[in-house]
């Protein structure tokens, strides 16, 4: 079987719906959302950093 | 140590030994011993994942390191988010497919025991020897404190852990991460703002965050792409990234923290906040070293801070030496703190001029500062011998000449608990292996669960006894946290480049991944040992080399009969 985000193999019994937002924080509806924002706020500290360098350099 | 302060640190150690064998008391079965019995929600896998990674040494070296070094070494960090989506997207569903103990059980499916063998060994090498350094890091402080000899500090610090780890196995760690990473983080915020309290009454923490910024501290990041320099934001990135990658996903102390996740989802929540998590919290590790640096500007600082170390040359026929350096180092001091009030008086009138002055200057005052410390410390050398590197003090040394009577049983309460909860992570993760990999899986196969809790007590009290081994030589390194890095470096990329080809490469089989990995690590230690380049980037050569070589050796030799295994 394929594995997928969606689709992990030890869901016993559960619904699609479910299984897929199990773990999710309320803030996003999917798994892929949820990777986005963590590369967006990996972005986000970089140009602060920066900022927060050239400011009290 | 004020006998307040005694109480506070004995009260909390006790609390969380006896917690952890509190947690004990149920009847242990493999799993519960190994995972938690899979059991603990995405907070809890969170909390215990930041635990294992930051010991005693994230505490006592970095702020030393940014004391020393300025703050660049959070750019380390920024590969961590990325390779949390990565794990997110691979490892996690594979491994929670296969119900695995061990990430190296996993290997045996994708291709023979002899791959898994190798990877769990190179596992066991690395982690037994970095568990030893940890454990080194809070029986420094104790040895520095009360003048212990250091053998039986590392006993005793690394025997108290296996105390709980042996009865309590898994959830016991699990359970005693979350109260570890409580105190510490309130405790660094308290440690910060203690600081800021005791700069001069005219200087802010703004001004103090000048002044640092001013003589070089906040270089927190750096576009320039060289393979040499050790922290910028590409190696940072790439390297970072296999590192990470390597570290979480194939470090059993690592996969055995988001394994205890009661779902799949549970442990990637956790891997997630994890990647969210941890470059702020180094930040502001790094700053509280960056605000002590800027407190020691208006505030003589020791000539060297590792104080045993003084004690000991002032009974030698170098003393007289060493307290002439010490007289022209506090003149230094002592013309300098002027320049530094004139530095933020200049900051806050924004006087351009004035400010360049001050910091041309106080340049030329650090140089010779610096240029009294190295002879002090060839003076040290000669005097005592071995390694005169006093990065790992400097934090301690602040927190004991300065902080109040029962802040400083509490700091260092939490320096042992930060410790005791990596070391925990990693005497777990070595039985596991240990029981798994070899004794269940080649000496005893079909004995039942309880057979195999009690040798992986067993095997918990062995590698605890290996490390705290280690733990005696740990001090000829120089920064600790540099130190655990690098030897991880010299293991990761490999084990991480066997992982890929299992993941990603499915006509590459078992003969050419061992062959390529065994090549591959003789890439790497030859590049370290000739200092080829910086290593942070040893994962990805690593990594790349295993990929490359694995790939070549089944196209010229193909292993023939064998069916090609879905991951």
């Amino acid at each position: 079987m394929e594995l997928n985000e969606n689709n992990p193999p030890d869901s016993d019994g559960l619904s699609e719906d479910s299984i897929s937002r199990d773990g999710l924080p309320p803030f996003v509806s999917t798994w892929k959302q949820l990777y986005i924002v963590m590369i967006g706020t990996l972005a986000l500290l970089i140009i602060l950093f920066y900022l927060f360098m050239t400011h009290f350099q | 140590m004020n006998y307040l302060d005694w109480i506070v640190l004995s009260l909390t150690l006790i609390f969380v030994v006896s917690y952890g064998i509190y947690r004990s008391r149920e009847k242990q079965s493999m799993d519960s011993f190994l995972l938690a019995g899979k059991s603990m929600p995405w907070y809890h896998v969170t909390l215990s994942l930041m635990a294992t990674q930051a010991s005693a040494i994230t505490f006592l070296s970095a702020p030393g390191q940014a004391y020393t070094d300025g703050m660049r070494f959070v750019q380390f960090y920024f590969g961590l988010p990325l390779a949390m989506v990565v794990l997110c997207i691979t490892f996690v569903p594979k491994f929670s497919q296969l119900k695995v103990f061990t990430a190296y059980e996993f290997l045996e499916g994708r291709f023979d025991l002899r791959t898994r063998a190798l990877t769990s060994f190179l596992f066991l090498l690395q982690r037994g020897l970095s568990t030893g350094l940890s454990i080194y890091a809070p029986s420094l402080i104790l040895s520095a404190i009360l003048g212990w000899d250091i053998t039986w500090t590392n006993i005793i610090s690394g025997g108290i852990v296996m105390l709980y780890t042996i009865s309590g196995g898994s959830q016991a760690v699990s359970h005693t991460h979350l109260q570890q990473m409580a105190i510490i983080t309130v405790s660094m915020v308290v440690a910060g703002v203690m600081v800021v309290k005791f700069l001069p009454e005219e200087v802010s923490f703004t001004d103090a965050l000048h002044v640092a910024g001013k003589m070089g501290k906040v270089n927190l990041i750096d576009f320039t792409f060289d393979l040499n320099n050790r922290y910028n934001v590409w190696s940072g990135l790439i390297g970072g990234f296999f590192l990470q990658l390597s570290y979480f996903g194939t470090d059993q102390s690592q996969v055995g923290r988001f394994m205890t996740g009661s779902s799949p989802g549970q442990s990637k929540l956790g891997l997630a906040m994890n990647g969210l998590l941890k470059i702020p919290m180094q930040f502001l590790i790094l700053l509280v070293g960056v605000l002590v640096f800027a407190f020691y500007q208006f505030t003589a600082p020791p000539l060297f801070f590792n104080q045993t170390v003084v004690d000991k040359i002032k009974t030698t026929q170098y003393a007289s030496e060493y307290n002439a350096l010490e007289s022209q180092h506090n003149q230094i001091q002592a013309t300098k703190r002027p320049q530094v009030l004139a530095l933020t008086d200049a900051l806050k009138r924004g006087d351009e001029k004035a400010i360049e002055n001050s910091r041309n200057t106080l340049a030329k005052m650090e140089a010779s500062v610096g240029k009294v410390r190295t002879d002090a410390q060839t003076l040290l050398s000669k005097a005592n011998g071995g390694d005169t590197n006093d990065v790992n003090y400097i934090f301690l040394r602040f927190v004991i000449d300065y902080l109040p009577v029962g802040m400083v049983g509490l700091l260092i309460a939490v320096i042992l608990l930060a410790s005791m909860g990596s070391v925990a992570s990693a005497y777990n993760s070595l039985a596991s292996c240990t029981v798994v990999d070899i004794y269940k899986r080649m000496v005893r196969k079909d004995n039942d669960s309880h057979d195999y809790v009690a040798a992986s007590r067993w095997a918990t009290f062995f590698w605890g006894v290996f490390c705290i081994f280690v733990a005696q030589y740990a001090s000829r390194l120089g920064s600790m946290i540099e130190a655990v890095n690098i030897l991880g470096s010299l293991f990761y990329g490999v084990i991480l480049g066997i992982f890929l080809v299992a993941f990603y490469f499915k006509n590459i089989n078992s003969r050419a991944v061992f062959w390529g990995s065994i090549i591959g690590e003789i890439f790497v230690v030859t590049s370290y040992i000739l200092d080829l380049t910086a290593f942070l980037w040893l994962n990805l050569i690593g990594c790349t080399l295993v990929i490359a070589f694995a790939w070549c050796i089944e196209k010229i030799w193909p292993q023939t009969g064998v069916t090609p295994k879905s991951a």
